[in-house]
Order: structure tokens, then C-alpha cells, then sequence
């Protein structure tokens, strides 16, 4: 199948960024989208061009570096999925594909499609973990946890710090990011001691990086591949509320 | 920046509560005529004399207020938080217009608000343009004002046109307003956006087709 890639090109953080198309021919249908851009590279190469810079690592759908904004939607034209996971069957033979970065002023281009997302590493870097020494993997029956309260933490827990939510809300708000790590460990006992101080600090960490208010469009939920709910953000309001003013 | 979405957030649900009362109220206008009158007339005098609709009135103004100034505020701050637009974006893949656009239904809500204050509060409170006269109880005849107003198709279009971004606005904004205020209920959430919708479109239908009534009448 033949596609136009139209990418976004970008030396670095300080230069201006454009558009730039590009022409595949020999692409087929199940090729995943990353490996038509692993291509379109090859094709750079052989040309003697620079080649776009894109992230990924596990290719699996599970570690979440991935991330691109592919014909206006985070990760593709798919709900709930992971960039890598997207394949070129999604598309229609002639079709001309826009790829941008994430668009976050707390996102800072590095380079073409690369974006800097260490503002979520230090949101977690003010309380998501627990302090207490855990030693050795304890017997798993050792503190007793409700198969309710299991599952909703696990469902947090699923998230994989991708950003989507960020790049598709339009206020680039973290908030269901921030909510999912703070509901993971408020949840559950082992979480409990530090339990107001992470979400006053992280809550505050999320509003220092730049990022938005959340307005519940629910963008965020749609793009999300690990399917976590927008009703975390309105729990980690109200766990917010009582840090503030009840403990 | 959460203490400002908070107060936006309870602002508007006092607000919400408002807009019950004053289509109540209106609903006065639907009876015949005579009885209209004299009811809409002592309604509103009623009001004007007592102190705690006074002080309830101050309250709605310091809420439209907060809510409208805050709103500003967060908005322009998350129009930082986006450095760059999408040169496509398809967002009505993943959420509604009315949610995406809260602000401008907000700016369209706030001009209806200053042309309705413009009718009927300058008016009656200010005492700005024609002399307003008595009915036969020694009421200000607020009734004719409003009766007056809606004879007029063009106020009537205006009047029932702009109850749709209210219903778009109130739609989202009610059960977006609890969430800030940290409802989380699962099952609980579902049954508040079915409120929402039912609220936001008794409100719309209620308010707009009123005018329409009285133009008719």
C-alpha cells in the first residue's frame, strides 16, 4: 500500500518545528504503524537524510513510550491503544497520515516526534511510593485486602505513564495521570501512612509542571490504554478536599 | 488553581439551583391572563420587600461573578498549559463539543445574562427607560413589562434561541461540577448525567418556549 507521511520535523527544543511529507510506496497492510515509520527511516538512510526521531521500547503495548498524535487523535485512530499496537491496516491505500508530538507546553519537543516527559517522573518523584522498608516479598496473606479494593487499585495501577491523556485533553491536564498513581497507593494499607501528604504534594507537583485543570471533557479516558476512568480524578478530588481540610 | 475550580464548581451548582426557582416563577406567566398578572405581580413584590431574598440576591450576584472571573482565570492558565494546537484534532472522536467549549457557551450565557438584566432589572431596579405603572392591587406591574417584552418576535427568537448553549453548558457543567467537588460513586455518576441531561433540557424547553407562549398569548 502507498501512504503520505505528513511528520513534524524539529531539530531541537529552541528551533521551530514544520511539517514535512513524505511518500512510502512498499508498505503492507499488516505492518504496525511504528515498523512503516522504522521504513520510511530506512528509505531516509538509503537517501542520506536525516531520519525522523520517534520513541518506543517494548513494542508490546505494555511500557508506554510510545506516543504519537496520529491524524488528531493520541495514538491513533483507535480508542484505548498504545501507538506500537496500531497497524497499518487502519489506514486506506493512498492515505496521507499526520504525525505530530504531543502537544503539552509541560511536554517539551526534543526532537521531530520525541518529547520530554519528566514532569510525570517528578509528580511521581513527590509521593508516589511508599517509605516503609518492605524487605523480601512478604506472604501474600500477610495483610488481608478485599478483592474490591485489589481491583480497583490494580486498575489504577495499570496505568503506564504514556501521557495520552495530556496530549488529548485540551487543557494538557495530568490529572488522570496523578489521580490513577495517588488512587493506586491510597487504596490500599500499605499506602496509608503517607496517604495525605502524597496527594497535597503530588496534586501540587502536577500544577507547578505547567500542566492544566481538569474539565471533565472524559478525552482522557478514551485515549487511555489501560481503559483507567475519569472517576479517579473525581476521587482524588475528594481525598484532595479532605488532605486539605479535614487532616 | 483547585481552589478556584472548587468555587466554580459550587458556585455554579448555587446557580443550577437558582434557575429552578426563577422557571418556577415563570411558569406563573402560563396562566390566564388576569390571574397572571396579580400572581406575577405580588410574586415579584414579595420579593423586592424581603430581606432574605436581599441577601440571597447579593449572593447570586457574588456567585455569577466568582464564577465568571475564576473561569477566565483557569481558562487563560490552561490555554498555557497547551503550548501548541493540534493541526488536526479530531476531539469530537473522544468527548462532546459542549464539553470542549464550556468557555465560549459561558461568554454567550453571560451576553444573554447583561441583555436580560438589561430588560428587566434596569427596569424594574433602576427604574431606566419607560415609567413603569400599577395594577390594581398597587403592585409595580412587572407582568406588563414582561408580557410587553415578548411581543416583540425578535426578543422572543433572542429569548429562545440562547436557552440552547444554557442546556449545552448546564448539561456538562452539572455533573462535571460534582465531580470536582470529589463525587466518585460509580453507579451514582451515571444516574447524575442522566439528571444533567433531564435538568438541562427541562431547563431549556422551560425557558424558551415561555416567550414563545406569551408572544401567542
Amino acid at each position: 500500500m502507498k501512504v503520505t507521511f505528513k511528520i513534524w520535523r524539529q531539530e531541537n527544543a529552541k528551533t521551530k518545528g514544520d511539517f514535512k511529507s513524505y511518500e512510502v510506496y512498499d508498505l503492507t497492510k499488516d505492518m504496525s504503524f511504528l515498523e512503516a515509520l522504522d521504513h520510511l527511516n530506512e528509505l531516509l538512510v538509503e537517501r542520506d537524510e536525516k531520519t525522523i526521531a520517534f520513541e518506543y521500547d517494548c513494542r508490546e503495548g505494555i511500557c508506554g513510550q510510545c506516543c504519537l498524535f496520529i491524524n488528531g487523535r493520541a495514538h491513533g485512530p483507535h480508542s484505548n491503544m498504545t501507538t506500537c499496537q496500531l497497524h497499518m491496516r487502519s489506514f486506506k491505500d493512498g492515505e496521507t497520515i499526520v504525525v505530530e508530538p504531543w502537544r503539552a507546553t509541560a511536554f517539551p519537543v526534543i526532537k521531530d516526534l520525541v518529547i520530554d516527559r519528566s514532569s510525570l517522573d517528578r509528580i511521581i518523584e513527590q509521593g508516589g511510593y511508599i517509605n516503609a522498608k518492605t524487605g523480601t516479598a512478604p506472604e501474600a496473606n500477610a495483610i488481608l485486602i478485599s478483592k474490591s479494593i485489589a481491583d480497583k487499585a490494580m486498575d489504577a495501577a495499570a496505568c503506564i505513564g504514556c501521557g495520552a491523556c495530556v496530549a488529548t485533553c485540551k487543557n494538557s491536564s495530568a490529572a488522570l495521570f496523578t489521580s490513577a498513581k495517588i488512587n493506586h497507593l491510597n487504596s490500599l494499607p500499605q499506602g496509608h501512612q503517607e496517604a495525605s501528604t502524597r496527594v497535597l504534594k503530588m496534586a501540587r507537583q502536577m500544577e507547578l509542571e505547567g500542566f492544566g485543570s481538569c474539565t471533565f471533557t472524559g478525552a482522557c479516558e478514551v485515549e487511555c490504554p489501560e481503559h483507567i476512568s475519569i472517576i479517579n480524578i473525581a476521587e482524588m478530588n475528594v481525598r484532595r478536599l479532605k488532605a486539605k481540610w479535614f487532616e | 488553581m483547585f481552589f478556584k475550580k472548587s468555587i466554580i464548581a459550587l458556585t455554579g451548582l448555587f446557580l443550577c439551583i437558582f434557575l429552578i426557582v426563577h422557571l418556577s416563577a415563570n411558569c406563573i406567566l402560563l396562566l390566564p391572563k388576569d390571574i397572571a398578572r396579580d400572581l406575577y405581580n405580588s410574586y415579584s413584590t414579595t420579593l423586592r420587600e424581603s430581606l432574605f431574598i436581599k441577601i440571597i440576591a447579593y449572593v447570586l450576584y457574588l456567585s455569577i461573578l466568582l464564577h465568571v472571573v475564576y473561569a477566565l482565570l483557569i481558562t487563560l492558565r490552561n490555554r498555557k498549559a497547551k503550548s501548541q494546537h493540534y493541526s488536526i484534532n479530531n476531539f469530537r472522536e473522544n468527548s462532546s463539543w459542549a464539553s470542549q467549549n464550556m468557555g465560549l457557551l459561558g461568554v454567550i450565557i453571560l451576553l444573554f445574562i447583561l441583555v436580560h438584566l438589561a430588560n428587566f432589572w434596569a427596569r424594574i431596579k433602576l427604574g431606566i427607560g419607560e415609567n413603569i405603572g400599577l395594577d390594581a392591587n398597587g403592585h409595580v406591574n412587572v407582568y406588563e413589562v414582561t408580557y410587553g417584552l415578548f411581543q416583540n418576535i425578535y426578543f422572543v427568537m433572542f429569548y429562545t434561541v440562547l436557552m440552547i448553549p444554557l442546556g449545552l453548558h448546564l448539561n456538562h457543567g452539572l455533573k462535571s461540577a460534582f465531580m470536582t467537588l470529589g463525587f466518585y460513586h460509580k453507579k451514582g455518576l451515571r444516574i447524575l448525567a442522566k439528571t444533567s441531561l433531564i435538568y438541562a433540557t427541562i431547563m431549556t424547553v422551560g425557558f424558551g418556549i415561555i416567550p414563545f407562549i406569551l408572544f401567542f398569548k
